[in-house]
């Protein structure tokens, strides 16, 4: 029953999809704005069709059908509700079918979105590009990845349960759709990316529409990335919050070239400059996530996230050379036409920084995909193994993560089209002292090494560039009639909120990374031992049994507080030991403890591994910021068009009305936001020079 | 037109890595290229599960094959039925000899392991790993294949066979002068 | 230099200063020796864990971990290098038991690439800007100037009001 019901749904959305498409291209190909209309009903099929093949496979789930090769998998009947629900995407099979009803929820939302504009090419060509992706993935479930496989021959009396180490923490039920919520979103402004190119309509209109899209993607896939740092630290004890792992990398590869998009689309939409650089960082951001699907999933790199091998990995790869082709291409071939109209006028300016960022952020990606891919060509060439890990990774990205910091603090205060020295000196000597504030304090506390120095000298600067903004758009606010917290929120703040949160994190990784001290200790019941000033107790051991698992604890004190249970867990028998870590978080620094040897009898000496690290809540808060800073962003502001003048406005902004340029958009209900642009002009005091015009001989 | 040579360039070098990528067999259970091939097996003492002393250096003159096991371990379930008819095919020659390696595992696990497949031959404990970072093994099953002469020839990763075992000894008994 | 110009660069230049000598300072002082814990637990984040992927002998607490630690703070101990621990376990593992790639060798590529890239693209980047400065900027026509500064004078007068 559920196996029909979930077989008929993918076949629904599979066959709904290649019929929109037939139809869509057939009423853009022959401009007919009644097919093109009518083209829209079948996404809305498509998502009915994930809908049911959901509902299908969670009742499955539920009701412990283990008929279904999939549940007998990653279920049993002792499994707990929540990681029963969890269970349909702890594999291959179950996680495509996520991606596919995510990306149905998508259309659909696109298809209400832009209902207004349901004739529009561009909107039809975005909707047959997303029509065309979730051919594939519908494809691959209807044929060589199907979760609704039976089992052969009779169901088993009880199944697997799912991976051992999916089966701890609450978190497997948010970080895995989040990180997809973030993967598929990006799936939309490439559609229409890709509909801009075909339609020949090459100026910002499709950049405008899918703003808040590829807000809402980044920040979910930025949420999605820290808490798995967070899952990964807290839970499934691989040690750290980020290993540079294969499938780490996989999730960061799209995300920073997500990251330089959003920022060179404001220059795209200001000045209209940065086309190429646009559609190719949005091409490859949805390319990427593919890559990532194919790395994590093929088993051609292991990993801790290899949960299963595939044949798929063939058919993903193509779909990548598929995506790549058809956005390279298409760029290619539009290529003269693609030129903007203006060009960079100065080296330092707004758009020299956002360009310089993009070529940055692309070196990141770049450093990263090479030393993912490195062992594997490697051995393909060499016939031996090589391992490339964290120090390469950490070494090659240190100077470029120093430099965005650097450019973090300097591009806010940077006027469009030409700045010069003594705008930027007025406006960055408080931030730069701050910034040296910081290292004198650090080196006076005993701070030592020239990396962590300029790190901790950098992130105060950039700190306090963007507080200034904040500020300066607080009071820009106040002296334009409306509340303060106007300054707070629209792209421009909540970037700038963004930001913060981005220094805190830097702080926090440069701290924890240079200054963790490990230490093993052998400590019989009873005794303690100090690491790095902390005091660890061992007291005994404990035996836990659950309903699905059972674990040797060992409870700890850390300074006097506790205990603490690090742990050995073993889900039902035949699988292998699995160490789970506590930790004594404090606001200052992290006590990971995890068992290192258990003794043979109850009463001997227990091998406990202390890591001490500090400001490692920071990580934690700092992505707490981010995210408020990405909802604050999409706070609707002021709109303004890319052809309304950014510095000083005839006749505009007297202050207590709402006056604005002529056809300016404003929304209905007035809200205004406010940033620091509004309050930079009124800057230049009497007599000082301005930001420069070129002016003819 | 100098983006269409820059595109052309971006899809040969993409060509490449998907090329490369697609012809890599998911990693599966194969003879591994260690550096200890054709160096002499690091030393094994200590004592068996039963009790008693047992040193590699005694099965000098036949093969040795050095199997690293766990009970948890589900691929070496899998392979005992293959090593025990193994061990039986080549119990009248005595031309090979298993010796087990107990890896993170109690001694009393081991031994009800190895007893309830019908395994006799001794197995040795190592406490603290020291033995398994001496052969260089990641992850149970490993099966390291030592000639008379007390030289790797083969590290087999993964699940073996008793038909993949003779075909080792017999091609290093084919190489050996 | 006029006074204005001195008071906005004057606190940049003892800004400038003051950071050189914390940044000396701070690279300069020697720290305490280390013991031979914290020296293997240098040479442990170094070193791949056998059993795991990317995750360091320091970071994991896998039994090949385990093991490895416990004989790289042996050899610690008994006064080996950091050099010839790795040798001994590349004797054992092959290469890849380190997380560093060696940087001698095919191996070297994938160090040197980056930069190569990075070089390459700043190097393109400056290219670019020494381009567009050499052309001229377009002359200012009179309509525009007089455009310009009746928009001027127009929000002068509106910030006086």
């Amino acid at each position: 029953m559920n196996a029909v019901l979930g077989h008929a749904g993918v076949l629904l959305s599979l066959v709904s999809a290649a019929v929109g498409i037939a139809v869509l291209g057939t009423g853009l190909g022959r401009r007919r704005p009644a097919l093109v209309r009518a083209g829209r009903i079948y996404g809305v099929l498509v998502l009915v069709g994930a809908v049911v093949a959901v509902a299908a496979m969670e009742h499955a789930f539920v009701t412990h059908d283990f008929s279904l090769a999939f549940v007998a998998d990653n279920n049993s009947r002792s499994t707990p509700l929540l990681y029963t629900v969890t269970g349909m995407w702890s594999a291959l099979a179950g996680s495509i079918l996520l991606w596919g009803v995510i990306l149905a929820g998508y259309i659909g939302t696109v298809i209400w979105r832009f209902r207004r504009r349901a004739e529009d090419p561009l909107v039809g060509w975005a909707l047959l590009v997303t029509y065309a992706v979730a051919l594939f993935f519908f494809g691959l479930m209807a044929g060589p990845s199907d979760p609704f496989q039976t089992v052969a021959g009779a169901a088993p009396a009880n199944g697997l349960g799912p991976n051992v180490l999916l089966q701890d923490n609450p978190l497997v039920a948010i970080h895995p759709p989040l990180l997809y919520l973030g993967f598929v979103g990006f799936t939309i402004p490439f559609a229409f990316a890709l509909a801009s190119l075909v339609t020949g309509r090459l100026d910002e209109d499709w950049q405008l529409a899918t703003r808040r899209w590829t807000l809402a993607a980044w920040a979910f896939l930025t949420i999605g990335i820290l808490l798995g740092a967070w899952w990964s630290y807290q839970v499934l004890g691989w040690g750290g919050f980020w290993a540079w792992d294969p499938v780490e990398n996989a999730a960061i590869l799209p995300w920073l070239c997500a990251t330089a998009y959003l920022h060179s689309a404001l220059v795209q939409e200001r000045r209209g400059l940065l086309r190429v650089w646009n559609l190719s960082l949005v091409t490859a951001t949805f390319a990427l996530t593919i890559l990532g699907t194919f790395l994590t999933r093929s088993g051609v790199v292991q990993s801790v996230h290899a949960f299963s091998e595939s044949d798929i990995g063939p058919l993903l790869l193509g779909f990548f050379g598929l995506v790549l082709v058809a956005g390279v291409g298409l760029i290619a071939w539009r290529g003269d036409r693609l030129r903007s109209p203006g060009g960079i006028d100065a080296t330092v300016s707004r758009e020299g920084a956002f360009l310089l960022n993009n070529l940055l952020f692309a070196a990141f990606a770049f450093i990263v995909l090479l030393g993912t891919v490195f062992p594997l060509l490697y051995e393909t060439f060499a016939g031996q193994q090589v391992t490339v890990g964290a120090p390469y990774f950490d070494a090659m990205t240190l100077p470029i993560a120093l430099a965005l910091l650097l450019l973090m603090a300097v591009g806010p205060a940077l006027p469009w089209r030409k700045a010069d020295a003594t705008t930027l000196a007025r406006r960055l000597v408080v931030p730069a002292w701050a910034g040296t504030a910081v290292v004198v304090i650090a080196v006076v506390a005993g701070v030592r090494g020239i990396g962590v120095l300029a790190a901790y000298g950098l992130a105060g600067f950039a700190f306090s560039a963007n507080l200034r903004q904040l500020v300066l758009a607080m009071g820009a606010a106040r002296r334009h009639g409306s509340r303060r917290w106007r300054g707070l929120v629209g792209r421009a703040n909540g970037g700038m909120v963004v930001h913060l949160g981005i220094v805190v994190i830097a702080v926090a990784l440069a701290s924890a990374v240079s200054f963790a001290h490990r230490a093993q200790v052998t400590l019989r019941p009873g005794t303690s031992a100090v690491v790095d000033g902390e005091r660890i107790t061992y007291l005994s051991l404990a035996e836990v049994r659950g309903r699905a698992s059972s674990a040797t604890q060992a409870l700890v004190l850390v300074n006097g507080h506790g205990p603490l249970r690090p742990a050995i867990s073993e889900f039902g028998t035949g699988t292998q030991p699995v160490g789970t870590p506590a930790i004594a978080s404090s606001p200052l620094r992290d006590v990971y403890l995890t068992i290192d040897s258990l003794p043979a009898a109850a009463s001997g000496a227990v091998g406990i591994g202390v890591t001490v690290q500090p400001l490692v809540s920071w990580l934690w808060v700092g992505g707490g910021v981010v995210a408020l800073g990405a909802v604050l962003a999409m706070v609707p502001g002021r709109r303004r068009r890319p052809t309304d003048p950014v510095s000083a406005q005839p006749g505009a902004r007297r202050s207590g009305t709402r006056s604005t340029p002529e056809g300016a958009m404003v929304p209905s209900n007035g809200a205004r936001a406010f940033d620091s642009t509004d309050a930079q002009e009124h800057e230049p005091a009497p007599g000082e020079p301005r930001p420069a015009v070129p002016v003819g001989p | 037109m100098k983006a269409r040579w820059i595109a052309l360039a971006v899809l040969v070098v993409a060509a490449g890595l998907i090329a490369v990528l697609a012809t890599r067999p998911p990693a599966a259970a194969t003879e591994v290229n260690t550096p200890l091939l054709g160096h002499q097996a690091p030393q094994v003492s200590g004592s068996t599960l039963t009790g008693g002393a047992f040193t590699l250096s005694a099965l000098r003159g036949r093969w040795a094959v050095v199997n690293f096991f766990a009970s948890w371990c589900q691929p070496c379930q899998q392979e005992e039925a293959d090593l025990v008819a193994f061990a039986y095919q080549h119990r009248g020659a005595q031309d090979a000899a298993l010796v087990g390696v107990v890896y993170d595992d109690s001694t009393s696990s081991a031994r009800s392991f190895l007893s309830s497949s019908g395994a006799t031959w001794p197995a040795v404990a190592d406490p603290g790993g020291t033995l398994a970072v001496d052969f260089g093994v990641r992850a149970p099953p490993e099966t390291f294949l030592v000639s008379p002469a007390g030289v790797v020839t083969a590290h087999l990763d993964g699940p073996v066979t008793a038909s993949q075992l003779d075909y080792w000894l017999a091609r290093g008994t084919e190489a050996m002068p | 230099m006029t006074a204005s110009r001195w008071r906005l660069w004057a606190p940049w230049l003892a800004m400038v200063v003051v950071l050189s000598v914390a940044l000396a300072v701070g690279a300069s002082r020697p720290g305490p020796p280390l013991s031979p814990t914290q020296r293997a637990a240098a040479i442990d984040a170094q070193l791949r864990c056998p059993s795991c992927e990317d995750v360091s002998v320091a970071d994991s607490s896998a039994p090949t971990a385990v093991a490895v630690r416990a004989i790289v703070l042996q050899r610690v101990r008994a006064g080996e290098r950091q050099a010839q621990i790795e040798d001994f376990l590349v004797s054992r593992y092959g290469p890849g038991i380190l997380l560093r790639p060696p940087t001698r060798g095919a191996t070297s590529t994938v160090w040197i690439v980056p930069v190569v890239v990075v070089v390459l693209a700043l190097g393109g980047l400056g290219v670019f800007f020494w381009r567009r400065r050499r052309r001229a900027a377009a002359p200012v026509g009179i309509e525009d100037r007089s455009l310009v500064d009746h928009a001027l004078a127009e929000r002068a007068a509106g910030a006086q009001s």
